[in-house]
């Protein structure tokens, strides 16, 4: 019975997936028929063409994500040290809290006057920095209950014993807090890679990531495209989980 | 020689040190007893460049060193909690002072290899920190301080977390060791034997304020300290 029953959820969960691959590598598959007419990797095939699509909005897209990753972890990191420690910690993590309370796609647009006077609007950088008002807000928060006077000591400790700030951070605190340091990679990662909004906003659409791609595919029923960019946008996370997975989920021996 | 003149501190209205001066040989341990509290840590902290005073001076022989950034100073303060690097190895946690001063390779871990025989470390080199019992962790945090041989070690009730058992030998193996390597190290403790063990030079510390004694009897005899109460309380113990 257990078995069973494991066996019609993995089902449930990974039915989808599997239609997905399915319709990646199909041509010709009309209702009612329940298998496709032909089996191809005319699809796949395009991948490998540096100038396709789908190659370019899968390089623009990992080129996004881990920037944004990068940088709001390591720039998250750092000021969420002097937020935890500053006597005014609350209303500056209350800051932290802006971009969510008023929703991102909102407080984008309401910025949006500054991307267009700063020349940011349809490039990289401006998507970057767009989807960093939320990211970099939410690695603060992720980073903010780490510190704490055991740590604020380990610092310090590493000062008197006569290291630089900067080499409390390359010795003591990055190795320590490497854990961490990879789950915010990963969540902001991941915040960036399905971000459709923002990007759309900031982007005005030049700027066309695979999220963005898959709805496009969508939105002129291009199902065997739609498929094949959504089986690409979940492959890199799920390799993350595969190589961070000892990280992110491990427990406590 | 450390001397210390009119050192003043306040956090918001709280005066946590008033009017501090002190003078203090080199070679020599001064062990500060004090409640909880008192001023001592924020006594220390200052020291060490960890905190700013509000007013007064800090020099080290003639240098003055109130601006000395506390990477600058040499001077190594030590917690309560041994603090081990837990991504370091034992011998990588002693050494690393040098590999931040960027002592040669080969040097340094001779002199680190001579250090964990001083500390009695033998065979302990390759573990992680959370492998060594409490005693053994206090050690490699005290062979990590020494190494660099600083001008000044700061004590910060080191031996607070330890048992009796344990804290009664670390505090003989820490004055053999400060014998062994000459160092001039102040002791803060709320413990009255201990701070009596310990040090060349004895102090009290009540309220931000700092009292040094000439003698050990002239600091028994002081009723601020306490210390001729909890004796007649132990010979009265005795008589029972």
């Amino acid at each position: 019975m257990k078995k069973t029953l494991g066996i019609i959820l993995s089902g449930i969960i990974f039915f989808p997936f599997l239609l997905l691959l399915g319709l990646s590598v199909g041509k010709d598959w009309r209702f009612p028929d329940v298998l496709p007419g032909e089996w191809t990797l005319d699809h796949w095939s395009e991948l490998f063409q540096l100038q396709g699509d789908l190659t370019q909005s899968l390089l623009l897209s990992l080129g996004i994500s881990l920037l944004v990753a990068t940088l709001s972890t390591v720039i998250g990191f750092i000021t969420s040290k002097y937020i935890a420690y500053h006597p005014k910690k609350k209303t500056l993590l209350a800051l932290a809290y802006f971009p969510y309370v008023l929703a991102p796609i909102i407080y984008a647009a309401v910025l949006y006057f500054y991307f267009i006077v700063l020349g940011l609007s349809g490039n990289f950088f401006g998507v970057v920095i767009g989807q960093m008002i939320i990211a970099y807000p939410f690695a603060v928060i992720i980073f903010v209950g780490y510190w704490n006077k055991r740590m604020q000591a380990m610092e310090q400790l590493v000062y008197t014993l006569g290291g630089t700030p900067w080499q409390a951070y390359q010795k003591v605190l990055f190795p320590v807090s490497k854990g961490i340091l990879m789950v915010c990679f990963f969540q902001t990662f991941l915040i960036s890679w399905f971000e459709y909004g923002l990007t759309m906003l900031i982007g005005v659409g030049k700027i066309q990531t695979l999220t963005l791609k898959v709805f496009h595919y969508v939105n002129e029923a291009n199902i065997y495209h739609a498929a094949l960019a959504s089986c690409l946008l979940f492959l890199p996370p799920w390799i993350l989980i595969l190589i961070n997975k000892r990280i992110v989920f491990r427990t406590e021996s | 020689m450390l001397s210390v003149s009119h050192l003043h501190k306040s956090f918001e209205q709280e005066q946590v040190l008033k009017d501090l001066s002190l003078e203090l040989g080199t070679r020599q341990m001064l062990s500060i007893l004090g409640r909880s509290g008192s001023g001592k840590t924020t006594f220390l902290r200052i020291i060490a460049g960890l905190e700013q005073p509000d007013q007064g001076d800090i020099f080290w022989h003639e240098q003055r060193m109130n601006e000395v950034p506390p990477h600058q100073r040499n001077i190594v303060y030590l917690y309560q909690e041994a603090l081990l690097f837990p991504h370091l190895t034992v011998f990588e946690n002693i050494a690393f002072g040098l590999r931040l001063r960027k002592v040669p390779k080969s040097e340094a871990d001779d002199r680190v290899r001579q250090m964990i025989q001083d500390l009695e470390l033998h065979g302990q080199q390759d573990k992680m920190p959370h492998q060594l019992s409490g005693g053994q962790r206090q050690r490699v945090s005290f062979g990590r301080a020494l190494i660099v041989n600083p001008l000044l070690l700061l004590l910060d009730e080191p031996f607070g977390n330890l048992d009796v058992e344990t804290r009664k030998r670390m505090q003989d193996f820490l004055k053999r060791i400060a014998e062994t390597y000459k160092i001039t190290a102040i002791f803060v403790t709320h413990d009255l034997k201990e701070a009596i063990l310990m040090g060349d030079r004895i102090g009290y510390m009540r309220k931000g304020s700092l009292y040094l004694y000439e003698d050990v009897r002239e600091f028994v005899e002081d009723a601020r300290t306490e210390a001729a109460n909890e004796i007649a309380f132990w010979e009265e113990v005795a008589r029972k």
